[in-house]
Order: C-alpha cells, then structure tokens, then sequence
C-alpha cells in the first residue's frame, strides 16, 4: 500500500476533516453500466481462489484496510437525493467529513 | 521521465475523460478539500529519492501563510536549510487565469541565488513544463500541468481552484461545471 495511503487509513482521515462536498454530480447511464460490471467482476473468484490453500495467516495480518462502517461514521450526510435526468442520473449531495 | 508518473486510469474515469460532457455534463459541484500538516508531509515524503533536496516540510499557518522547510545540497554554498514563507494567491479559473501562484514573502535572500538555480534545474529536470520559481514566487500553470498528465479535458471544466492556508491545514476549493 502507497505510504500516503496507509496514513490515511491508520490516522482514520484524521487529516481530511472538515472536507465538504456540495452541488449536483451528473453521471451517465453508460457510466452507471460500467460499475455495475465492474462490481460484478469484483465478486467473482480470482485467481487465487483454486490456489493450495496456504496456513491460515492470524487474523492480526488481514489487510488493514479500513472499516466501511467506521468511514460512514465520519460522513456527515446532510443532503443526499437522487433523480433521473436525460440519459444521466443526477445526484444532488450535501455532505462532509467530520471536523 | 515524468511521463512514467502518468496513471493507468480506471475504466470509468478513462471514459469520462474521452468526453465529460456526454458522462458527467450537468455536473455542478464544489469540493473543499482540507489537507492536514501530517498528510501533506507524507506526500512530500513519498518523493523521488535521487534529488538533492534532503528536507522538505509545510508548515501551513493561519492568515493565509505557508511555511516551507527546505534543506538542500547546493553547489558552492554547500548543505544549506531555509524557512520560505508562502502566500498563496488568487483562485485558477479558466481561461483567465490559468496560474496557481504562491508569493514567497520571505526566506530568499539576494546571497540565495545558488539555492533558487539549483532548485530551477531540479523544476526543469524532473518536472513537467508548467511550474515556475522566482525569488518572489512560485507559480504553477494548471492546464499545463494537467495536459501533461494526460488531463486535459478537465481543463475548462474547472471554474475556481483556489489554495488557502489555515493552521496546520491546507484547504483546496475546487468548482467543476461540467
């Protein structure tokens, strides 16, 4: 993991508090198919997944990557709403990280 | 040399950039990005190793003031260190205003002419066109420094960029109108 990354992570965004997103985010259908492809990929076994088993490492040595439910704890959602618009979805947010 | 920088994009944001008005035209948005002291001095660590810039630390203060801790192996003078005071200037926008400029209102003296040359060779060695120093200033040209990173058709959808200073934080606004 990139170093500037992994502090991100183990200060838990400490550095990025107070950041603020406002405004409409438009995004299209085409756009909207790709992630849905890509997170249907993201499902399948990988390569690994036929590997021989290795000894199970302890679970201290998981990827540290951080906890989604611990992230959306940051998130201060004060406006979040959703509508269809010409081939695109239009997403009107209001939203920051706690200070 | 920079080049090898250049990301290997996602598909998504490869697409958008193929034509952001058709994937992301209606989008009307303002991110205010705070950067803290400790992350800004991870990404100043994460530097090329090979350059003759020992130290480099921010230090942003309140006021609209950044302080750079500099430590530098210069021909003639030898190791040297330097405080530089930064003050950043007015918000990018396009197609007036294309710099991101940054007065140094202190930390080079006249004596300091050896520093400013090697710190220009180390600029035109090892960075894309686009970034400008000066005893007074320090300026980087976005669309330049965007084009070269391959992100060129962002260029006009950026309406503010701006860079401010508070205590121990750099905050970045960013409009985008696309």
């Amino acid at each position: 993991m990139h170093p500037v990354q992994k502090h991100l992570f183990d200060t838990n965004f400490k550095d990025l508090a107070g950041s603020k997103l406002e405004g409409t985010i438009a995004i299209s259908e085409e756009l909207i198919n790709m992630g849905i492809m890509d997170f249907l990929n993201g499902l399948k076994p990988g390569p690994e997944f036929d590997a021989p088993e290795k000894p199970s490492p302890a679970p201290a040595a998981a990827p540290d990557m951080p906890d989604p439910k611990k992230l959306l704890a940051l998130l201060n959602i004060e406006m979040l709403t959703f509508r269809t618009g010409k081939d695109k979805v239009m997403l009107n947010v209001k939203a920051s990280l706690q200070d | 040399m920079y080049l090898a920088l250049m990301p290997i994009l996602p598909q998504p944001l490869a697409t958008i950039l193929e034509n952001p008005e058709a994937h992301i035209g209606g989008t009307d948005v303002t991110l205010d990005l705070n950067l803290g002291r400790a992350f800004l001095n991870k990404v100043l660590a994460a530097r090329p190793a090979d350059t003759p810039v020992e130290e480099l630390l921010l230090d942003p203060e309140a006021g609209n003031l950044v302080n750079l801790h500099l430590q530098v192996q210069a021909p003639v003078i030898g190791n040297v260190r330097r405080r530089i005071t930064l003050q950043p200037g007015p918000a990018v926008s396009f197609p007036d205003q294309p710099w991101l400029q940054f007065n140094i209102t202190a930390g080079f003296k006249l004596l300091d002419k050896p520093i400013i040359k090697l710190m220009q060779s180390q600029i035109a060695d090892k960075l894309p066109k686009g970034v400008e120093l000066t005893s007074d200033h320090l300026r980087l040209h976005v669309p330049a420094l965007l084009t070269s990173a391959g992100y060129q058709k962002l260029v006009p959808l950026i309406k503010e960029l701006q860079l401010t200073s508070e205590a121990n934080r750099l905050v970045i606004r960013l409009w985008v109108v696309a």
